[in-house]
């Protein structure tokens, strides 16, 4: 019965396989696409690279290590201990609030350059001030659920 | 209609729902004056404080940030010849020259009175366009809904990336990414692994969050330079006064602002920048006077500003009528108003009529407000750029974790925005653009299901999706905007061969 132009217009999907249909499309078209930019763009890319011209990004950049990374750990640091401090005292927000003044302080230590004593008062006043209003503001006035 | 709008005015002239929209343009304001801060990060931190809100409520908080945002960012491009947002660029070409003539005050009281008539025109061109246009829509079947959400993406990923094979990739990786959790059809978990938060699929709030706050974040943490600091504004402005009459005096720039900002508004994908930049051309083309553009000329100001804020009302309507946003700050209010309960599209119109007639005068009421708040603020506002980058970097962070754990209490999201926030980055840094990903998660939904449910209807005939004529005019004019967009690369690439050569 399917046979000439009628089985081109149409496709037979399997109920098995039906939730597999889309994401497979979306993947071939992504696939075909990753080939047309390795041929298009990563090729002459990596032949610069070769002739000296150009550096791998990531790892041929000069970059500090030190702050990116330090701010990606830091961040899932916080997310990951707002959950350990905030189950120790339930539904008070004191778990988003400790960790979070923890969290502003090393985050500007981070990036400090001029270890004076005035701008690290700045800096621990301003951790333990905008935190406490932040958590003010949502967890009594918005009552929004805060670990 | 009348009825509609009479049901409107009563859900918006409350009292909290008119602090909601002062403080949200307030915030739009400040989150506009920073360069790198955008409009579609600002909604994105501020969709929690929404939830416990009534939808015109929270909504109209979320269209007061729009509309903040969209007009502040002339202030640092009039004083410093900083753009705080992309489409203020053009501001600084006729802007900073008025300051440093010592006009600084008439700049910016042109710049805040051609945003605010530019808003209020666009108000009125949303709430004529809105309604028919999805009066149409009620007529589309999965075979256009399908259609649609491709004509949407392929749009999209032609603006929104370096190029349109990596706009395409970063839309298909939202597309991938919204398959992730139970099928719509089927009921069957896919690419979960075993992960119970993942079984309600890839929740959009972490990924907007991530995609367009964390990924600037580490932007920032990267970009980071202590040598760069700002310096105070030499100019003194104390308070800027509107400046109505000189600015009707310009009504040639503002005209062309106004229709330059609503033809290109509706347009998915094209920005503000584009808008902006096409009105001071046309503006500047239309003039007696053209030769004193960039010397310092009003017109110029009023042209880029009215374009900028009339480009928004024109962004809601595909967004509000269709479900289709216009670009990335829209994309962010869709996914505000689905977490609200309101799912944009034709049935809205509907349904909640009421609802939607709210929206059109919450956002004329967050206008109002802007004119005001700019004017007395402007002060304040320029020393909002003073505070250290670094503090900033870690705030953002707190109200972005804020705004992820708020939804629904788990820690998971977190990691998931964590994850989308170092995609966000990698994708901008390599010129894909987050915008596409976003729209593919929005509308991947919308695509699968319909396409899943066509076939169904159609007994496993795909031909109805090419011959149903909505549905066709859909794919050809996606089919025509990805030749034209490979045609017009070409044609540049071409001619940046050429002057090499010469």
């Amino acid at each position: 019965m399917e046979s000439g132009l009628s089985s081109l217009l149409s496709v037979s999907i399997d109920f098995e396989t039906s939730h597999l249909f889309f994401p497979k499309v979306i993947n071939w078209l992504m696939a075909g696409l990753f080939v047309l930019i390795l041929v298009t763009k990563v090729a002459p890319f990596m032949a610069a690279v070769k002739r000296g011209e150009r550096t791998l990004p990531i790892v041929g950049e000069a970059r500090d290590n030190f702050r990116f990374f330090g701010t990606l750990a830091l961040i899932a640091a916080y997310f990951y201990l707002m959950a350990v401090v905030g189950n120790m005292f339930p539904y008070t927000g004191y778990g988003f609030l400790i960790v979070s003044i923890v969290f502003l302080f090393l985050m500007s230590l981070l990036y400090l350059h001029d270890w004076r004593k005035k701008t690290i008062t700045i800096l621990v006043i301003n951790a333990i001030v905008a935190p406490s209003l932040a958590w003010f503001i949502l967890a009594k006035l918005f009552t929004i659920t805060l670990p | 209609m009348l009825m509609g709008y009479m049901e409107g005015l009563g859900l918006v002239f409350q009292f909290g729902t008119l602090l909601a929209i002062a403080g949200g343009t307030f915030l739009g304001i400040i989150m506009g004056v920073l360069p790198g801060l955008t409009s579609a990060m600002a909604i994105a931190l501020l969709l929690p404080v929404t939830f416990g809100m009534p939808p015109v409520m929270g909504i109209g908080m979320l269209l007061g940030t729009l509309c903040g945002a969209g007009a502040s960012g002339s202030i640092p491009a009039i004083l410093l010849n900083i753009p705080g947002t992309p489409s203020s660029v053009a501001t600084t070409f006729d802007g900073f020259p008025m300051a440093q003539k010592g006009e600084a005050g008439r700049a910016l009281g042109l710049a805040i009175v051609a945003s605010f008539l530019g808003g209020v025109a666009s108000m009125v061109v949303l709430s004529l366009l809105a309604p028919p246009i999805a009066e149409f829509a009620l007529r589309f079947g999965a075979a256009e809904y399908f259609s649609l959400s491709v004509f949407g993406l392929v749009i999209i990923a032609s603006v929104a990336g370096k190029s349109l094979l990596k706009g395409l990739i970063a839309g298909l990786i939202g597309f991938f990414c919204s398959t992730i959790g139970t099928d719509p059809i089927a009921g069957v978990d896919r690419f979960t692994f075993g992960q119970l938060s993942l079984l309600t699929g890839i929740n959009l709030l972490p990924a907007l969050i991530g995609l367009f706050a964390v990924s600037q974040v580490l932007k920032d943490a990267f970009d980071y330079d202590p040598s760069n600091k700002l310096q105070n504004s030499p100019h003194k402005v104390d308070i800027a006064r509107p400046r109505f009459l000189e600015t009707l005096r310009n009504w040639r720039a503002l005209l062309v602002g106004i229709v330059s900002g609503s033809v290109v508004g509706p347009v998915p994908g094209a920005g503000g920048s584009i808008a902006s930049l096409v009105a001071y051309d046309q503006a500047r083309r239309f003039s007696k006077t053209p030769e004193k553009f960039g010397k310092g000329h009003g017109a110029g100001v009023v042209s880029v500003e009215s374009a900028n804020n009339a480009l928004l009302g024109g962004a809601l309507i595909p967004t509000l009528a269709l479900g289709i946003p216009g670009e990335a700050a829209t994309a962010v209010l869709l996914g505000g108003l689905m977490i609200q309960g309101v799912t944009p599209g034709p049935m809205l119109f509907e349904n909640q009529g009421g609802i939607i007639y709210g929206i059109f005068l919450a956002y004329l009421v967050a206008n109002f407000f802007m004119l005001i708040i700019m004017c007395l603020g402007i002060k304040l506002f320029v020393r909002v750029l003073l505070v250290p980058r670094k503090q900033l970097i870690s705030a953002i962070i707190v109200f972005c974790f804020i705004g992820v754990y708020g939804v629904d209490g788990d820690v998971f999201n977190l990691y998931i925005m964590l994850a989308f926030g170092l995609l966000g980055y990698f994708l901008n840094r390599y010129g894909f653009g987050t915008a596409p990903v976003i729209l593919g998660l929005i509308l991947g939904p919308i695509a699968e299901s319909n396409l899943r449910r066509g076939l169904q209807v159609f007994g496993g005939d795909w031909s109805p999706f090419f011959t149903r004529p909505i549905s066709v005019t859909f794919l050809v004019i996606a089919f025509g905007l990805l030749v034209l967009t490979l045609w017009q690369n070409y044609r540049s690439r071409q001619k940046e061969a050429n002057s090499a050569a010469t």
